[in-house]
């Protein structure tokens, strides 16, 4: 499975692709930092926009890895190369579980490049092992619930246009209704605000912030297990996606 | 099978041949029957027997890497040692004159490129049965014939292989068994000296007269056709060779020597040609068209 793992890193990480996948969200930081902090004067427990911002742009490294999984999947059946991996020395669920993996590594990857983009911006206090534990652990499970959830989309479509645009969507929608970029207030529509919280990025958001400033609370246990409980269903789904997989070309 | 044995997989298109392969490579379970891959029944074979297999597909599979980058990094899923891999990819490189385009994206290549790519990639790790999807279409004749020769060298090493093929001709040359699938059927199995025999059909006789028949000759070596049941299909009739098909050929060069001594003419060369298997492959499944799809009595 470590092969298939080394295989998807190798063979469609191309350097502009890398550049910008982890680039991207770094140069959010500094711009939107800069920009939105004009707009929203005190946010978060420090006050700060950009310390509001940074935690929750870690969280959306999840994000990010998980859409790298469904990308790699989907390129290899568009060029048909899991039919060639599956006619192989590998199990399905080898190629999955080294799915998924990948997305996670490649999440706790941009967390790290988030981390030291964001250390000078917001000069970050060293963190308990506990508290690490439970960020990387929340963005473990983050990678396995939306990957798990992309992989299983993938797997029942046939054309091209129609997943990634479902997975441009999907991405920008969890993204922006959540608490990634600014928090649920009094003033947030009520609507808007289910949405928010039925988002399980707004778990994962919330928890991470909490991490990075040392309040972790019960409300964090909870997005925890929702997270889990998620990452449990998606991965079942994506199981099953693959036990009815079609082979053959797709469009 | 058994070791060093080629054995060709023939059809019309449709008839089934890659979805044959898809089954026995165990990427789709089989719907009914069975069938045994190094002695495990293909539903309970798994990773242990694919691990002994080689496959290349019909459809063209690739990695966003460079063609050598490709065949290394197929090398490594396999489990290749990476000094093996590094000198095998040297030799396939070579050996399908991909070496000029070893740092092109595969992508980029031409259709036979890729086609002699995705051969080369599979012959990257070791294997005891190779299965090949019509691994020669869209190359062109020099190549087929290098790949086929190099093939043909490895069978001789003890690899078996299953290939299937729409060029009757490579089968003839290749194989050591060849079986006609028509509608998900084996219609037919056995060497292509028999498959030929069996199927045979009408064969084209080339008599040369002395000189050009008249039309009154014409009309007596029809008439003489038609009274065995032959109808007179000349190919061609030129400067005394006169070219027909019949199904009885040998009865009928005897008959055509004794009426050409009656009528006073010199019958200076009569030679039936030997059947193709392409001709033998139009027969059989010409008379399964006549009976019908998926109709019984395969031999």
């Amino acid at each position: 499975m470590l092969r298939l793992v080394a295989r998807n890193f190798v063979a469609t990480l191309d350097p502009i692709t890398l550049l910008v996948m982890f680039g991207q969200p770094a140069f959010l930081i500094v711009i939107l930092g800069t920009m939105f902090s004009q707009l929203i004067p005190s946010v978060g427990a420090s006050g700060s926009y950009v310390a509001y911002l940074v935690p929750g742009m870690i969280a959306s490294q999840m994000i990010t890895g998980a859409v790298l999984a469904g990308r790699i999947f989907w390129l290899d059946r568009r060029w048909a190369m899991v039919e060639q991996i599956f006619s192989g020395p590998f199990l399905r669920a080898e190629y999955l579980a080294a799915l998924l993996l990948t997305a996670l590594l490649f999440s706790l990857v941009g967390v790290g490049i988030m981390v030291l983009v964001a250390l000078p911006l917001i000069g970050l206090t060293p963190l308990s092992p506990f508290e690490g534990f439970v960020i990387l652990g929340t963005i473990a499970l983050g990678s396995l619930c939306f990957g798990g959830l992309l992989i299983a989309i993938g797997g029942r479509i046939r054309s091209a246009n129609l997943y990634f645009t479902i997975q441009s969507l999907l991405q920008y929608f969890l993204i922006f209704i959540s608490t990634v970029y600014y928090p649920v207030t009094a003033k947030t529509p009520v609507v808007l605000r289910a949405i928010v919280y039925a988002n399980p990025l707004t778990y994962a958001a919330n928890t991470v912030r909490d991490g990075f400033t040392h309040s972790f609370g019960p409300s964090d246990l909870i997005g925890a297990s929702i997270l889990a409980g998620l990452a449990a269903i998606t991965f079942g789904l994506a199981v099953l996606s693959f036990r009815s997989l079609e082979m053959g070309p797709v469009q | 099978m058994r070791p060093g044995e080629v054995f060709g997989l023939l059809g019309r298109n449709g008839a089934g041949k890659t979805t044959t392969v898809r089954v026995l490579t165990t990427l789709l379970p089989p719907t009914e029957g069975r069938g045994y891959l190094f002695g495990t029944e293909l539903r309970h074979a798994g990773r242990e027997q694919r691990r002994r297999l080689g496959v290349v597909l019909q459809s063209e599979s690739l990695d966003f890497v460079s063609v050598e980058t490709n065949l290394t990094l197929y090398a490594f899923l396999w489990g290749v040692p990476r000094e093996v891999a590094k000198s095998r990819a040297e030799e396939m490189l070579e050996l399908f004159e991909l070496g000029p385009m070893r740092k092109r994206k595969p992508w980029g290549l031409s259709g036979g490129e890729r086609r002699r790519f995705q051969v080369a990639r599979e012959l990257m790790h070791d294997m005891e049965l190779l299965f090949l999807d019509e691994p020669t279409v869209g190359l062109d004749a020099l190549t087929r014939r290098r790949i086929l020769d190099y093939l043909a060298m490895r069978a001789r090493g003890g690899l078996a292989i299953v290939f299937t093929t729409h060029i009757l001709q490579e089968a003839d040359q290749l194989c050591d068994r060849i079986g006609v699938l028509q509608a998900g059927r084996l219609r037919a199995v056995g060497p292509p000296s028999e498959i030929k025999r069996r199927y045979r059909g009408a064969r084209a006789v080339e008599a040369e007269f002395e000189r050009p028949l008249s039309e009154a000759e014409r009309r007596a070596v029809g008439a003489l056709l038609a009274a065995r049941g032959e109808s007179l299909a000349i190919l061609s009739d030129a400067r005394g060779v006169l070219t027909f098909r019949a199904a009885n050929a040998e009865d009928l060069v005897a008959e055509l020597s004794r009426w050409a001594h009656g009528a006073d003419l010199d019958l200076v060369r009569i030679s039936v040609r030997e059947t193709t298997l392409e001709e033998a492959f139009v027969t059989l499944v010409s008379e399964d068209a006549t009976e019908g799809p998926g109709t019984p009595g395969a031999p």
